[in-house]
């Protein structure tokens, strides 16, 4: 069950490379065969998320929000540990989050924010750390169960935004809107691009120094490299399993709050969208070093506006985000070149 | 009640048991998710273009089995990881369908399956039930009746003594996987024909209800199949609940994944408590 992913996907310098070639063929492909206007529908994907301020905002808006996510799987992979219910974690973290910051209308501005960040990490900490003390505790495999909580977290948002916790003013699938003095400011109007952006860029620095200049994430580097290993070592395992995950829930939760106060203003039904399968995808790509994070958050924030403009502008209604983050997935981890001889 | 379940169950059950193959031979296979969502689609597309549900059966196994060939390459082939390979493999089984679709049917939804034609049926139950029973059968003469089984499980616990007497465990991995797809495919295409119609995430969580049903299972056939039939059981009780209790129909959505997550968590402490 332990196969450590942590290990596996260090040393592979050109995946992340070829995942993306291989992923920006198969679109090319796809939108030349699947569309009546190929040229049209070529040109949405690639040049329209680059054409004026409001698409490039909005792609480093969602590059933000990946990048917060993407950190969150690093750190759990980094310890050799599948947190695979992201989706979910920052769904129901961002749903608690706008819940607790509506408790508080009349707080000023940087304390409610605080409130809805303080809400939202600390509920995807307890889910992605509850999956960590199963695994403690019972060796249940923590890919199974947070998948699992996931997506039996999922329909029961979907509910509560829809039904007990929605906006009866708004004709829209959310709750209430957050007070105004809560948001983050915008940065690149009329853009969605908000303060999210450089606190993200200041996290993937935070996990950078965490991982790789404190004795705590050298240990939980040596702890997804082998574990067994790390027990001789006299590492308390059942700390990391659940510290690790709980950390990578957190920034999930984070990451949630941060969709509400930058992005958002409330809890929407459904706006998590693939997040957090992409967010793995990001973290893969960066073969896990927080840093180059940022890089493959960017690219994939492109892909994914480019998809997103090409299903806008043309006749092409494909699911094309879906299929691109399917080719990354498949080339992401292999082993392409360089296949040594043993 | 009884009837039902039997029913419910056959679609877990051969997913099931394709998963314990790869799990027998090391591969936790994610992708049978993936699998069954585009072996429903298969189902109707193949009784569709015939008229016959035999096809229609076969088709989906096929297309069970094609995308598994995918998975097969990535993560033998390639050495991928084998959990990225198979959430890859459900994505894209859930990007790849909508495209056929409207190809197909010019929809990316519901497509309803045309055949006239009623499945046999014998003791009020279907003929898929019984093939069940028949691979359930075959599933558990290969792994311990056969060489092919034996070296499939040195391929899953002791894969350096398979490859020290010159037999690659990928080999035993890949057919494994092969064989995954056309029982996970198959599982679908029972699905999709059983409702009459193919719906978007129609597999439901079936995948990983099996990944679940394999632990529960013991990692046995026997096993497997009395695991699949306790959350088909389940199934068909939280369907006939609907009737007196008012839960919201999205919260149903994710029950099944609700008290999967229970089964394995109690199974996982109850093993765990035996052990130490």
């Amino acid at each position: 069950m332990h196969s450590g992913i942590g290990s596996a996907s260090r040393g592979r310098v050109w995946s992340g490379v070829i995942a993306i070639s291989v992923a920006l063929a198969v679109t090319v492909i796809l939108l030349t065969a699947g569309s009546s206007t190929p040229g049209a529908a070529l040109r949405a994907f690639f040049v329209t998320p680059l054409v004026n301020r409001y698409y490039v905002g909005n792609m480093l808006s969602s590059m933000g929000n990946l990048l917060v996510a993407g950190l969150g799987i690093v750190i759990a992979f980094r310890a050799g540990l599948y947190n695979l219910g992201g989706e979910g974690q920052i769904y129901v973290a961002a749903l608690f989050g706008t819940l607790a910051g509506l408790a508080v209308p009349q707080a000023p501005g940087p304390v409610g924010a605080i409130v809805v960040v303080l809400a939202a990490t600390a509920t995807g900490a307890l889910l992605a750390g509850l999956s960590g003390a199963l695994r403690h505790l019972f060796r249940t495999p923590e890919l199974i169960t947070s998948f699992l909580l996931s997506a039996a977290l999922i329909p029961i948002v979907d509910y509560l935004i829809t039904g007990p916790f929605n906006d009866p003013d708004r004709n829209l699938l959310a709750t209430r809107t957050l007070p105004e003095q809560f948001w983050l400011p915008r940065l690149l109007l009329p853009s969605e691009l908000s303060l999210a952006l450089p606190v993200a860029l200041g996290l993937a620095v935070v996990v950078f120094l965490v991982l790789f200049r404190t004795v705590a994430g050298y240990e939980l580097r040596l702890f997804g490299l082998n574990d067994e290993f790390a027990r001789y070592a006299g590492l308390h395992t059942g700390g990391h399993t659940i510290g690790a995950l709980a950390v990578s829930g957190g920034l999930h939760g984070l990451c949630g709050a941060l969709m509400v106060l930058g992005t958002y203003h409330a809890a929407i039904s459904g706006f998590t969208g693939g997040l957090g399968w992409n967010a793995i995808a990001v973290a893969l790509i960066a073969r896990l070093h927080p840093l180059a994070a940022i890089a493959s958050a960017l690219v994939f924030s492109y892909l994914e506006a480019g998809a997103k403009a090409a299903m806008l502008h043309t006749d092409f209604t494909f699911e094309l985000g879906t299929i691109i983050q399917a080719v990354i997935f498949f080339f992401v981890t292999a082993r392409l070149v360089f296949r040594r001889r043993r | 009640m009884v009837v039902n379940s039997l029913e419910l169950a056959v679609p877990l059950i051969l997913a099931a048991l394709g998963g314990l193959l790869t799990e027998r031979a090391g591969v936790l296979n994610i992708g049978l998710e993936g699998m069954i969502l585009i072996g429903a689609f298969g189902g109707i597309v193949g009784a569709n273009a015939t008229g016959s549900l035999a096809v229609g059966f076969i088709a989906g196994a096929a297309l069970g089995l094609a995308l598994s060939a995918i998975m097969s390459v990535a993560c033998i082939e390639l050495k991928a990881n084998i959990f990225i390979a198979g959430l890859a493999t459900n994505l894209l089984a859930a990007g790849i369908v909508p495209y056929l679709s409207e190809i197909l049917y010019g929809t990316k939804g519901v497509v309803k399956l045309r055949a006239a034609a009623g499945i046999p049926h014998l003791f009020q139950l279907g003929a898929p039930f019984y093939l069940t029973l028949v691979v359930t059968a075959g599933v558990w003469v290969l792994i311990y009746r056969t060489p092919f089984g034996l070296r499939l499980r040195a391929a899953g616990e002791a894969p350096e003594a398979l490859e020290a007497r010159g037999a690659p465990a990928g080999r035993y991995q890949r057919i494994a996987v092969l064989l995954s797809g056309v029982l996970a495919g198959a599982a679908g295409a029972e699905v999709s024909i059983r409702l009459g119609v193919y719906l978007p995430n129609i597999s439901a969580g079936r995948g990983w209800i099996a990944l679940v049903a394999i632990f529960l299972g013991y990692r046995h056939p026997v096993g497997v199949v009395l695991a699949a039939l306790f959350f088909a059981l389940f199934e068909g009780l939280a369907g006939s609940a609907q009737g007196f209790i008012s839960i919201p129909g999205t919260v149903l959505v994710g029950l099944p994944y609700l008290v999967t997550v229970v089964a394995m968590v109690i199974y996982s402490a109850v093993r765990r408590g035996r052990r130490v």
